[in-house]
């Protein structure tokens, strides 16, 4: 059974201007007894989410709205394990998988094969279950012969492809999305809709953060707005 | 628990792949790929033994075998540090995106060395070939002495990779130091022979790693004292890198 329960949270951004990552200031700041360039030791930090509460169970499917800058996308690193709460506590069970940064491990010299390992592996498969999802990738890809040359001959769209096909091809327990529809020719976006719904389907808890109502209305049961990292 | 023995070893063959596999696309488009490393190290030690071996008056039968030995050491040493203050910059688009221990990405770092070092046994090789009277059943006594350096590397890289990433000036200073601790460690001479200024070799910690490799490769024990030293280095060292690890690993996130 998946779960996933924050228990009023909160995450604070640490902000480092040029000054704060510099070793001289540092140096400076204990020398002079912090006086002088106080200012350099001074870290500011911005309160991306506060006080949220959230309980999610198997069945779940909640949309994150929110203008930008919301909290929407600290609220899935957050549950993802990215980043960590100052205050309040973070319960996940079950297998998490995000589509975010979606590439994370890509290496353009090597092929496409190559990368479906590399990239697979990053998401948490095995080498034997990342070889095992190759068939599907290769299906769902349509990208033929080219998943045997450099990734660095593709075009974006391409990709976006191999991307997108890597990332769905397994089924995590909780899947986080933040906004990742949009890229492909038509053809592909209804293909990749398609594959969206099966997706969401087997997960047992799906959480989407989006702009878009639609997308929104289409996949979720329930929503949450976010404002200035406050559930509203 | 199970559950956690197989996280490892899913984390581990991660970092292994990826360094194998960082290392084929480096060198994809090259007819001599990784042998290039190969290639330059030897251009090195032909070139110091040539010039050095002039000024020094020294005799090539132990002075050659000691520097190129010294030198493929001194790579991976080098490699490895050099490497780390910039290791989790370069790596921010995964420690930002995907759920990723610290402490796989220096493993990753640590396994490139070891696989470049791999190909520069090539070189060894060669030199035992050449100065075959070097060769000794000491030599296994190198494998000890290999490991005690991995494990020191390990927290080196780890330990720099979090000041390297907090602390952007980080990354130049160590590559403006590395050029004076390459001269106050024994690749160019031996350790003995640099009579009243051997303090200064003293002071370099890769001087005791350099020195529990290569000594037996040469046919001698090291000094009991180098051991000493490295192994409390690996202790220190080692309690320093999880202390920094266990702190600061939340953090990491906002700073690359």
């Amino acid at each position: 059974m998946a779960r996933v329960s924050l228990d009023k949270i909160s995450v604070e951004y640490p902000i480092y201007n040029a000054g704060a990552f510099s070793l001289r200031n540092n140096l400076v700041a204990i020398g002079t007894g912090g006086r002088i360039s106080a200012e350099a030791r001074h870290i500011k930090s911005v309160m991306a989410l506060e006080d949220v509460t959230l309980e999610l169970n198997d069945g779940d499917r909640l949309g994150l709205v929110g203008h930008n800058g919301s909290g929407k996308s600290t609220l899935l690193r957050t549950i993802a394990g990215i980043y960590q709460p100052v205050r309040g506590s973070v319960e996940v069970e079950g297998r998490v998988s995000t589509v975010f940064g979606l590439g994370a491990g890509l290496q353009p010299e090597l092929s496409g094969y190559d990368n479906i390992i590399r990239m697979s592996m990053m998401l948490g498969a095995t080498r034997a279950q990342a070889e095992a999802a190759i068939p599907d990738i290769e299906d769902f890809s349509e990208l033929g012969n080219f998943l045997a040359m450099p990734v660095r001959t593709y075009s974006a769209g391409m990709s976006m492809r191999l991307n997108f096909a890597v990332a769905t091809a397994s089924y995590p327990e909780i899947l986080l999305v933040d906004e990742i529809f949009g890229a492909g020719d038509a053809e592909f976006q209804v293909k990749a809709q398609k594959r969206m719904n099966e997706f969401v389907e087997k997960a047992s808890i799906f959480i989407l953060a989006s702009h878009s109502e639609q997308l929104i209305k289409k996949f979720t049961n329930n929503t949450v707005q976010l404002r200035h990292g406050r559930i509203m | 628990m199970p559950g956690d023995i197989k996280d490892l070893y899913r984390q581990v063959s991660l970092a292994w792949y990826f360094a194998l596999s960082d290392t084929y696309a480096r060198y994809k488009h090259s007819v001599l790929g990784p042998f290039w490393l190969v290639l330059s190290t030897l251009i090195g030690i032909g070139g110091i033994a040539f010039i050095w071996g002039t000024l020094m008056a020294a005799d090539s039968e132990t002075f050659v075998p000691s520097l190129g030995i010294g030198l493929v050491l001194w790579q991976m040493i080098s490699g490895s540090v050099s490497g780390a203050a910039k290791l989790f910059v370069f790596q921010a688009t995964v420690i930002k995106n995907i759920k990723t221990p610290s402490w796989r990405l220096s493993l990753q770092l640590l396994f490139q060395q070891i696989i470049n070092f791999a190909h520069n046994l090539v070189l060894v090789i060669l030199l035992y070939a050449i100065f075959p009277h070097t060769l000794s059943p000491l030599i296994l006594l190198a494998i000890p002495g290999f490991v005690l350096v991995l494990l020191n590397l390990y927290w080196v890289v780890q330990l720099l990779g979090f000041l390297g990433a907090r602390y952007r000036d980080f990354d130049p200073l160590v590559t403006a130091v590395m050029p004076l601790l390459f001269f106050m460690s024994p690749v160019l001479f031996r350790g003995h022979e640099l009579g009243s200024r051997a303090f200064l070799m003293k002071l370099n910690p890769m001087s005791y790693w350099i020195n529990i490799i290569r000594e037996p490769m040469l046919g001698s024990v090291p000094h009991f004292s180098d051991y000493l030293v490295s192994i409390a280095m690996v202790i220190v060292g080692s309690a320093l890198a999880m202390w920094v690890t266990r702190a600061k690993s939340h953090r990491l996130a906002y700073w690359v």
